[in-house]
């Protein structure tokens, strides 16, 4: 971290996500992950790969706090986000996530979808909570389309909208379910260039779902690999490790499947 | 609202207009008001604001001082900021590029009320336009399958049929038992005054034979199938499923349509018929109550009611049957795309089929006044 502010001891300041001994587990099948740790340390772009079915996003709704896990921890900045719902609700207010459809709602303009955590959480005016919602369009490159509608827009436009309205109250924590899924190349990389310059410039800490290759490799600092087999993390690495040194079956799997 | 170790505090204006802002700023501490017109009134016109004290600050924090800068100017203030620490003047730069930058398009208009009248007019004209070229389109349908009856898709008809028809009996029955044992309690109240509560029988018979049961069938069919007709092709429509459709080569018309229609326009007499005979055993119901025996009933009836109250009441039956099914399915599959539009269809053709009952049972009343039926 460059800030060297009083207000951010780094030694003492927890990961913005930390899990501890995580079931991630259906009704009563058995589970499909298992005593899963893992955390992701401040400004890293951790990548949670995998192949489909594994359970990424099964797990990422219980990062969220979207489901209860059947056994485990999540913490986001030290917190336990299961502890009390006024846990819960205090931690949907420190992270932003953007799906994977987008799920912009479809009746409010991209400038309504972007304001609408300002005008539910901040007490900000309405001059500045437009400003602030125009700057983040502008920050994903949709500066312009403030009025349109998101089903007047392009796929690739409406997971940028999605960014920026996770981006809406600035949380130093951001979920991202497959943002290159369904995109063609050009556009998912400029995704991935923005994924890059939010989390320099804004000093955001990113969790990536996702199973694609360029995307991996272009944005990803850190990775865990989760394999179905193993119930948990098959591999663990930067993705250059992941692909080319990483001795486990699985990696080697996902990485050099279309080797 | 918890704010977790941020808090952000302001003091003054002092007399030289010295506004001293320091903490965390972002979207969670920002107050509605910096500067409340209470403390404004007495600040002199140059105002200066120390930011030397603010631990963090992000792009919602300074583009809220920034916002504040220009609301203030508009009341004849200025505003100064001095002393941003400097780990915070890129943030503070990227948002102030941003206020800079070309406004963002201004909200359209909204439409004059002559403009509004006529834009309301044409969707209307549309509307009924697009009303009878669907019911254009399921008469031809119609006409190709009397020619080659082997064409239609029966087992959909006969599922259509059971799902939306056989299910609703207890409900229609239920409904029509209850206005048949209401009619008959009011009138018997009053007739029983006369003397003449034998014929609570003819005004109850009458009326649920010609009338209310054939009414109060098509409305609930109207409200279970119908809207489920609405919604279900909505929903098809806006998965593309519609269009995967036509680019079989297949017609959404004649497959998914005309059977839906033709299974409720035969079902809906039989349901008919059901509703009606509940209707009746509601009033004999009250009948029985008020002293006269079970028989008397049926015996009144058929002296005054014939097989005419009975036929007007079905073949309205068959016309509603027909016009709940045209309706609830022309709705959903003219629905527009989006997200509200699977509701927007089941509602609008819910409405649309509630009004179209009303004013086609009026015009058969006219109509079989003339006839003299």
């Amino acid at each position: 971290m460059s800030s060297t502010g009083k207000t951010t001891p780094d030694a003492a300041t927890p990961p913005p996500l930390e899990t501890l001994g995580l079931v991630v587990a259906y009704e009563d099948d058995p589970p499909l992950l298992e005593n899963l740790s893992f955390r992701a340390e401040a400004g890293e772009i951790l990548g949670i790969l995998g192949p489909s079915g594994c359970g990424k996003s099964s797990l990422l709704r219980r990062l969220v706090g979207l489901e209860i896990p059947r056994a485990g921890e999540v913490k986001l900045f030290g917190e336990e986000i299961f502890a009390s719902p006024a846990a819960l609700a205090r931690a949907r207010q420190k992270f932003g996530i953007m799906y994977q459809s987008g799920a912009l709602f479809g009746d409010l303009n991209l400038l309504a979808n972007v304001s609408l955590p300002l005008v539910e959480f901040s007490s900000m005016p309405p001059a500045a909570i437009e400003a602030s919602a125009t700057l983040k369009l502008d920050l994903v490159g949709l500066r312009g389309f403030e009025r349109h509608l998101p089903s007047a827009i392009s796929g690739g436009m409406r997971k940028r909208a999605a960014i920026a309205r996770a981006l809406a109250l600035e949380p130093k924590l951001m979920f991202l379910d497959e943002p290159s899924a369904g995109l063609d190349p050009i556009t998912a990389g400029d995704l991935d260039e923005l994924i890059v310059t939010l989390a320099r410039n804004l000093e955001i800490t990113f969790v990536v779902i996702t199973h694609e290759l360029r995307s991996i490799h272009r944005i990803v600092d850190r990775a865990i690999l989760l394999d179905r087999g193993a119930r948990g993390i098959a591999a663990e690495g930067t993705p250059q490790f992941l692909a080319l040194e990483s001795p486990s079956p699985a990696a080697k799997a996902f990485f050099l499947r279309d080797a | 609202m918890a704010r977790p170790k941020g808090y952000f505090t302001i003091a003054g204006p002092d007399r030289e207009g010295l506004v001293r802002l320091a903490g965390t700023l972002n979207a969670l501490t920002a107050p509605r008001r910096l500067l409340p017109p209470k403390l404004l009134k007495k600040a002199p016109p140059n105002l200066h604001a120390d930011l030397s004290g603010l631990a963090s600050l992000d792009l919602n924090g300074a583009t809220y001082l920034l916002t504040l800068r220009e609301s203030l100017r508009a009341q004849g203030f200025t505003l100064v900021y001095l002393g941003l620490p400097p780990r915070l003047i890129p943030i503070w730069n990227l948002a102030k590029e941003n206020l800079l930058g070309e406004p963002s398009a201004p909200p359209p208009a909204p439409l004059g009320f002559f403009a509004s009248v006529g834009k309301g007019l044409f969707a209307f004209a549309g509307d009924l336009r697009d009303q009878v070229s669907f019911l254009g389109e399921i008469i031809s349908h119609l006409g190709g399958l009397i020619l080659r009856p082997w064409t239609g898709r029966w087992g959909s008809v006969l599922n259509v049929a059971n799902g939306s028809v056989v299910d609703a009996l207890p409900v229609t029955c239920l409904v029509a038992f209850l206005v048949g044992l209401i009619l008959a309690f009011q009138s018997a109240m009053l007739m029983q005054g006369f003397g003449v509560d034998i014929f609570v029988a003819d005004l109850v018979g009458i009326s649920i034979i010609r009338e209310l049961g054939t009414l109060l069938t098509a409305i609930v069919l109207t409200g279970r199938s119908g809207s489920a007709f609405s919604s279900e092709l909505a929903s098809m429509k806006s998965n593309a499923e519609i269009d995967a459709f036509v680019t079989m080569g297949l017609s959404p018309g004649r497959d998914l349509a005309l059977p839906r229609i033709l299974a409720l326009t035969l079902a809906t007499p039989a349901l008919t018929v059901l509703a009606d005979l509940a209707g009746l055993l509601g009033g004999n119901l009250v009948m029985m109550s008020i002293g006269h025996p079970f028989r008397v009933f049926w015996d009144e009836l058929a002296l005054h009611v014939d097989l005419s109250d009975m036929a007007t009441g079905l073949f309205k039956s068959l016309v509603f049957g027909f016009t709940v099914g045209v309706i609830g399915c022309q709705r959903g599959l003219y629905a527009a795309h989006g997200p509200s539009a699977v509701g927007e269809a089941t509602t609008r053709g819910v409405v649309t089929n509630i009004l179209a009952i009303a004013i086609l049972d009026s015009l058969f009343a006219v109509l079989f006044y003339v006839l003299n039926w």
